[in-house]
């Protein structure tokens, strides 16, 4: 065994073995990881941690930054052969479907910035929230979630599970009594999103971490909205935090994908999922990510000027009738948000006179942010509810969640504030000259 | 994976029990719905796996052979209860062999009991109302000596949940909640 290098987790071993021996004479006991080597820890702030965690310099040539391992598949020695016959093929390199170096970069960096002994990234976030889903649930299962999900997922709870005999219960976000009452003897999960989209409801998750382990539940929430910078969700009692890392974590709208962390027991029993619905982030995709979080802490800081001084721009606008920005008093959630985020995000939704045409007009008018879906990206995107995430509802649909007609979705990039509120300043302008001299 | 059980993951199971006893603690239940005759529906509960809920929807049927007044449309509880005793057995087998790195390629353990019907009838004889010896036989192939598994086969049935129920005086607590009709 010693003529081998082993190329993976040197830190991770065998179990070992007593002949005539039971049970209670096993040793390995789990540990946080998978890693490449030890690289100790060069400072323990989040924006140190952003630029260092994970990230190794290339041993052979000194090259600064994780290098790009862009490979299928590995050379396999007898520790290779042994971490499969023993059960620990999470912690070598044999397949990149199973893990890759580049995978394992990222994955320590987003487990440091979440606080987490371990993480996975996947293919989306989708592919991470289906892995983590039927990952901690069993044959008959039932989940309790949020009524306000992101639709993809509510797509997952509403169209596959009955499929895969599982189901699940839709609560209030707000309504705890309502959500303890929906927990019953075969409920396995509680599925939460940190910030709701898209009026930015801040959910308490402290308090849906209480009820969780009252009621012997896993507590699962996706915090796309919410990244480490703003809030480290785990921290709060929760048991897997998800993202869509296509958003804030990347932060540049080039890449697709997801991450999952945790307690190592968790994250190992998601990576069976992995490996079986075949999720797996490409090396250069991973690449990418991992240099989009190297900057995740400025940007945050930098979404959260730019936003907090345009969602203040917008609150002062006559014709603006409302403006969801958790960092403004006026928000619904203002304590709630005070309490649990560190930083602000670049979320805005707010709503304009003249309804669903005004704003159409509006997104058109605007020279800064772009029409599109997604968010978190350092480019101002805006889109609207009523032919983009809510296009299914109706009118009255839209209302009964809280979106009123003229309802406008925006993520405030990193641009200057100054030429935000410029653009807005014009646009806003222009759009309700158009329609009194219309009607003129 | 050998014997298809991941060592690595119940090695840092039986450590992490180590350190938080409470991940050790199984709370089962089953309930059973007489349907007719002898024939009855039994159902599991949710169980707790340490402080976690974990759903288990199974279901399945118990009755006696039309000899004994049934239909004989499931196993009966006899049946049952070897079947209970025999693949609690086989776990505890298969994770020691796994644990000492045995690899096995078949197991098969071979059952019979012989019950006195006298005792349930009340016909005051010498019978006892249960089962007075269960006997089987293992039929094992894998990597180890004879010593070996014999050794395994000793250390398996003294850690088994079910062959030390069935071994030692358990309490049976029970109570009946009736309803009287009216007829």
């Amino acid at each position: 065994m010693a003529d081998h290098k082993i190329l993976g987790d040197t830190a991770s071993k065998t179990p070992n073995r007593t002949t005539g021996g039971w049970l209670n004479d096993l040793t390995r006991a789990r540990s946080a990881g998978p890693v490449l080597a030890d690289h100790p820890a060069p400072g323990t702030g989040l924006s140190t941690t952003a630029v260092h965690a994970g990230t190794h310099d290339d041993p052979r040539t000194g090259a600064v930054g994780t290098p790009i391992y862009q490979a299928s598949t590995f050379v396999l020695n007898e520790h290779q052969y042994e971490s499969v016959e023993e059960g620990f093929a999470r912690d070598r390199f044999i397949y990149s479907r199973y893990g890759n170096p580049s995978q394992w970069a990222v994955q320590e960096k987003l487990a440091a910035l979440e606080g987490a002994e371990s993480a996975i990234v996947f293919s989306s976030g989708m592919a991470a929230i289906t892995s983590t889903v039927l990952a901690l649930m069993d044959k008959g299962a039932h989940v309790v979630a949020s009524s306000d999900l992101y639709g993809g997922t509510f797509n997952l709870f509403n169209q596959e599970f009955p499929t895969l005999g599982m189901s699940c219960t839709m609560v209030d976000s707000y309504d705890f009594d309502a959500i303890e009452a929906a927990i019953q003897p075969n409920t396995q999960m509680m599925y939460f999103e940190a910030i709701t989209n898209p009026l930015l409801k801040i959910i308490d998750i402290p308090r849906l971490a209480e009820i969780a382990k009252r009621r012997n539940v896993r507590l699962v929430v996706d915090a796309t909205f919410a990244p480490p910078i703003a809030m480290r969700t785990l921290e709060h009692g929760v048991d897997v935090v998800i993202h869509s890392a296509s958003k804030y974590l990347n932060g540049h709208s080039d890449l697709i994908a997801g991450v999952a962390a945790g307690p190592r027991k968790l994250i190992d029993m998601i990576w069976p999922r992995l490996l079986n619905y075949g999720g797996s982030l490409d090396p250069h995709a991973c690449f990418l990510l991992e240099r989009g979080l190297k900057t995740l802490a400025v940007r945050m800081r930098a979404h959260e000027e730019s936003a907090t001084a345009l969602a203040h721009y917008l609150e002062s606008h006559p014709k603006v009738k409302k403006v969801f920005y958790p960092f403004l008093k006026s928000h619904p959630d203002y304590a709630t948000a005070k309490r649990l985020l560190k930083n602000g995000t670049g979320n805005i939704t707010f709503v304009i006179e003249g309804g669903d045409a005004a704003a159409l007009r509006l997104v058109n008018a605007l020279r800064i942010p772009k029409q599109a879906t997604s968010l978190g990206g350092v480019e101002s995107l805006i889109s609207l509810p009523f032919n983009t995430s809510q296009a299914t509802f109706t009118t009255r649909q839209r209302a009964d969640v809280g979106i009123d007609p003229g309802c406008v979705r925006l993520s405030v990039g990193i641009e200057d504030a100054a030429d935000l509120i410029a653009d807005f300043d014009h646009a806003l302008s222009a759009i309700y000259a158009e329609k009194e001299n219309a009607y003129a | 994976m050998r014997n298809s059980i991941p060592t690595s993951a119940l090695s840092e199971f039986v450590n992490e029990v180590a350190s938080s006893p409470e991940e050790a603690l199984m709370d089962y239940g089953i309930e059973i719905n007489w349907e007719s005759g002898t024939r009855s529906r039994t159902e599991t509960k949710s169980m707790k796996v340490g402080p976690h809920q974990v759903s288990r929807s199974f279901t399945w049927k118990a009755d006696e052979p039309r000899q004994l007044m049934g239909n004989n449309h499931g196993p009966n509880p006899q049946e049952l209860l070897l079947s209970g005793l025999g693949s609690c057995m086989m776990v505890s087998f298969i994770a020691g062999a796994t644990a000492e790195g045995i690899q096995l390629e078949s197991v098969k353990i071979d059952f019979d009991a012989t019950l006195d019907l006298r005792g349930f009838m009340g016909l005051g004889t010498n019978a006892t109302v249960g089962f007075p010896e269960i006997r089987y036989k293992i039929y094992v192939t894998g990597d180890a000596t004879p010593e070996q598994f014999a050794e395994l086969h000793r250390k398996s049935v003294s850690h088994s949940p079910n062959a030390q129920t069935i071994l030692n005086p358990v309490g049976l607590t029970g109570e009946i909640i009736s309803t009287q009709i009216q007829g």
